[in-house]
């Protein structure tokens, strides 16, 4: 008796273990969310902070894997990625420029159902600053069909040596020499616009051996460097700035089909701009007359202590206050970027926003959708934001860049968030890249000295008429 | 069965032995070859964009009239041109010059042969970043040495003909070795008893040179045009590395500017038929230069 009611037991606990761990395995399973991102720090960030702080929840483990892709190689390995059809990606780090082309394409997943059945999906949406949602989630410009969410928001700030800048002595000399304050705070380069730069350039370019801040110095140094590079949209993101600033555009994308390229891209206005770019730039480091002066060629540059300042994005401060990659990591000071004096006293301080949205593809289940906004709602919560700021990333939350306390969290953030309001973005139409290649090689051949910057705005303004027409954007 | 074994009979016959060897090449170099090959031919007559989904539309030559209709086009066929016309004749002169050095025997011969063979075994993405290097005006050796004289920075790339000069120097630099590989085997190939025919007859150097061993290396040293020709008229990894096509457009070679075309603006037939226009040259040069062997040849004879 027993033994048959041992069997009985076992029989039962075996039957249990059975039910409930097949049950168990049933609906458990690990969902992978493979994403393209760029490698860079705020990427890296996300991966190694997903994986220890991402809380599980619901019955399916998900899992993120990024996929690090050198900048330089980022476009031209996804769009390949995409077109191919391999389906590798559930969700991508996309520049903003690149939404038209992928939407067209039909990889990127349209959200505005997804927005509207989830409140917390909504209220994400609400939190978002205006010109950071219209430039990161829209397609068309401007629209209501939203696409993507901020992965990592960016603007220009200006990076400067504070030995140099705030040094009495070199104070002094220029004060003598301009009869003008040398800036040094914060408030000082509230006053400063791009006139002024030439002076401060002109005074802080020093050859190897003569004085510097009271030392000797060991390395010829440069003033103010701005990105000059021939790659990917490494002179447009400032040139763009400079036109807006001074008044003129570029073609309106979100007025179809009457905008035009002839006539605002070559503006008298945007000539004006361009030279203006143009002449400040041959008082800069003479490396930007070999097309290499780009964001990262002045981050280098000014890692090295070989110019006084850098005009560059937030997400590459980190390395400058890391003292292992950084011979200035103590002695930066950050501030906006110079602007253009108005008619009116007022200084405009237009730029070309910068940061990326991330996006899901067309191809996901229902259970990689679910996952994915599961890390979009993590990433984009108050907590996560303030870990991604604290590490040297940024948010665009409403919520949180306006929160108490946030402009301590990182020496940078006072200037990122004062030129928050002041940003426009390019083009997000599929023919983005050859409108910016051409342009680019054009704005080349003036920055080395092969055109004037008129002949340079006419060709690119005949070039980008002629495609769009072609595609119908322009009547 | 018995009509099993009757088609293995057939299957393995002697006969079908060859066919059937070669079948699984053939296959294979149809699948990722020929029908690709032929695929791309068929997309250089519609209108198509591979990252849109509007299905192509059928336009005639329209791509083909577009292509040679664009002044971009030109200018790049023509820095092509250029490149290949200076980096070949280095390659052939300095690659010749070698080979009569090399011919001759003195002390570490092979461990210096050997050396001046490293270029053309490195990838052409390794010889990119050294010379982008060598030429980076801040530390670059160059720019380093002209300093010494003039106290400035040199900036080599800053300028279109300094561009040009950048990359076909470079070129020049990795391809001579093998331009002299072919003419010292040209070189070494002279029976002796030639040499000591003419030095009996007292016959001059130069003589020596245009009488013997020229007529010898002649077919290589045709060979060694043609190869660097076709190969240099593709120039690609180089000048995307070296230049990036830059300063403006000033190094975009035809290469470069099919790539952009097909994986960057996405203008899929656009650039296939620039493509086939490429292969219509390439064919048109190589027949051109198998002409004058063969003239050449006749005339001998």
């Amino acid at each position: 008796m027993i033994k048959s009611l041992k069997n009985f037991l076992l029989v039962a606990l075996a039957s249990l273990m059975l039910v409930f761990g097949t049950t168990k395995i049933a609906v458990s399973k690990t969902i992978e969310i493979v994403m393209a991102a760029p490698d860079w720090p705020p990427t890296r960030f996300m991966q190694e902070y997903f994986n220890t702080n991402f809380q599980q929840s619901g019955d399916d483990e998900v899992k993120l894997t990024l996929d690090f892709i050198p900048w330089g190689d980022f476009y031209t390995n996804v769009a390949a990625s995409l077109t191919s059809g391999e389906q590798k990606y559930s969700m991508l780090v996309s520049d903003s420029q690149w939404l038209g082309a992928f939407i067209e394409g039909g990889y990127f997943q349209k959200l505005n159902k997804y927005i509207d059945a989830d409140p917390e999906l909504g209220a994400i949406f609400d939190d978002m600053h205006q010109g950071y949602k219209e430039g990161y989630t829209t397609y068309p410009y401007k629209s209501t069909n939203y696409y993507g969410f901020p992965q990592f928001p960016d603007n220009y700030v200006n990076f400067y040596r504070t030995d140099i800048f705030c040094n009495p002595d070199e104070n002094a000399a220029f004060r003598a020499k301009y009869g003008k304050k040398l800036p040094c705070t914060y408030a000082d380069w509230e006053i400063i616009v791009w006139d002024d730069i030439f002076d401060i350039n002109a005074f802080l370019t020093r050859k190897k051996g003569e004085m510097m801040a009271g030392k000797p110095l060991d390395d010829d140094i440069y003033g103010m460097a701005y990105q000059a590079g021939k790659g990917y949209d490494f002179s447009s993101m400032q040139i763009n700035g400079f036109f807006w600033q001074y008044g003129g555009d570029i073609w309106d994308e979100s007025n179809q089909p009457n905008a035009q390229a002839e006539g605002v891209v070559n503006s008298d206005v945007n000539v004006e701009a361009f030279e203006k770019y143009l002449d400040l730039l041959g008082t800069m480091h003479p490396s930007h007359k070999t097309g290499n002066m780009d964001i990262f060629g002045i981050q280098a540059l000014y890692l090295e202590g070989k110019i006084a300042s850098m005009v560059n994005w937030v997400g590459l401060g980190a390395p400058v206050v890391d003292p292992k990659l950084s011979k200035v990591h103590d002695v930066t000071g950050y501030a906006r970027q110079p602007g253009t004096m108005q008619d009116d006293g007022t200084i405009s301080r237009w730029a070309n926003l910068g940061g990326q949205p991330f996006v899901l593809t067309t191809w996901m289940t229902d259970d990689e959708i679910d996952a994915a906004f599961k890390i979009i709602k993590w990433w984009l919560d108050f907590d996560t934001q303030i870990a991604a700021v604290k590490a040297g990333g940024q948010s665009c939350m409403k919520s949180i860049i306006y929160s108490d306390g946030y402009n301590a969290l990182a020496p940078w953030n006072a200037a990122y968030v004062a030129s928050m309001d002041w940003q426009k973005d390019v083009w997000h139409i599929p023919e983005f890249f050859e409108l910016l290649t051409q342009q680019q090689e054009e704005f080349d051949k003036a920055i080395t000295g092969q055109k004037s910057a008129k002949d340079a705005l006419d060709s690119i303004a005949a070039f980008q008429q002629e495609v769009l027409e072609e595609a119908d954007r322009i009547q | 069965m018995n009509s099993i074994t009757s088609f293995f009979g057939w299957f393995l016959d002697p006969k079908r032995r060859g066919p059937l060897l070669i079948a699984p090449a053939i296959i294979i170099l149809l699948l990722v070859n020929i029908v690709p090959l032929m695929w791309s031919l068929g997309l250089s007559f519609f209108k198509f964009r591979a990252n849109q989904m509007k299905p192509p539309s059928f336009s005639w030559f329209y791509n083909y009239e577009k292509m040679l209709t664009k002044e971009n086009i030109w200018e790049s066929l023509q820095t092509t041109g250029i490149v290949v016309a200076s980096s070949v004749f280095i390659q052939m002169i300095l690659g010749f010059a070698l080979a009569m050095l090399f011919a001759k025997k003195f002390p570490l011969r092979k461990i210096i042969l050997m050396l001046v063979l490293t270029p053309m075994m490195l990838s052409y993405v390794a010889v990119g970043i050294f010379f982008k290097l060598f030429y980076e005006p801040e530390f670059g050796l160059l720019s380093q040495f002209i300093q010494i004289f003039t106290g400035e920075m040199y900036v080599l790339l800053a300028t279109p003909a300094g561009a040009l000069l950048g990359v076909i120097v470079a070129d020049a630099w990795q391809w001579t070795p093998f331009v002299m590989l072919l003419s010292l085997a040209g070189l070494v190939s002279v029976p002796k008893y030639l040499y000591e025919a003419a030095e009996i007859d007292r016959i001059s150097w130069w003589r020596q040179f245009t009488t013997i061993t020229f007529p010898y290396v002649r077919s290589l040293l045709l060979l060694a045009v043609l190869f660097r020709t076709i190969e240099t008229f593709k120039i690609f990894d180089l000048v995307y590395i070296l230049t990036n096509g830059g300063p403006g457009t000033a190094t975009e070679t035809i290469a470069v500017l099919v790539y952009r075309m097909a994986f960057q603006y996405f203008r899929t037939s656009n650039s296939t038929a620039l493509g086939y226009i490429l292969i219509f040259i390439v064919i048109v040069l190589t027949s051109l230069y198998l002409y004058v062997i063969k003239k050449r040849e006749s005339a001998e004879i």
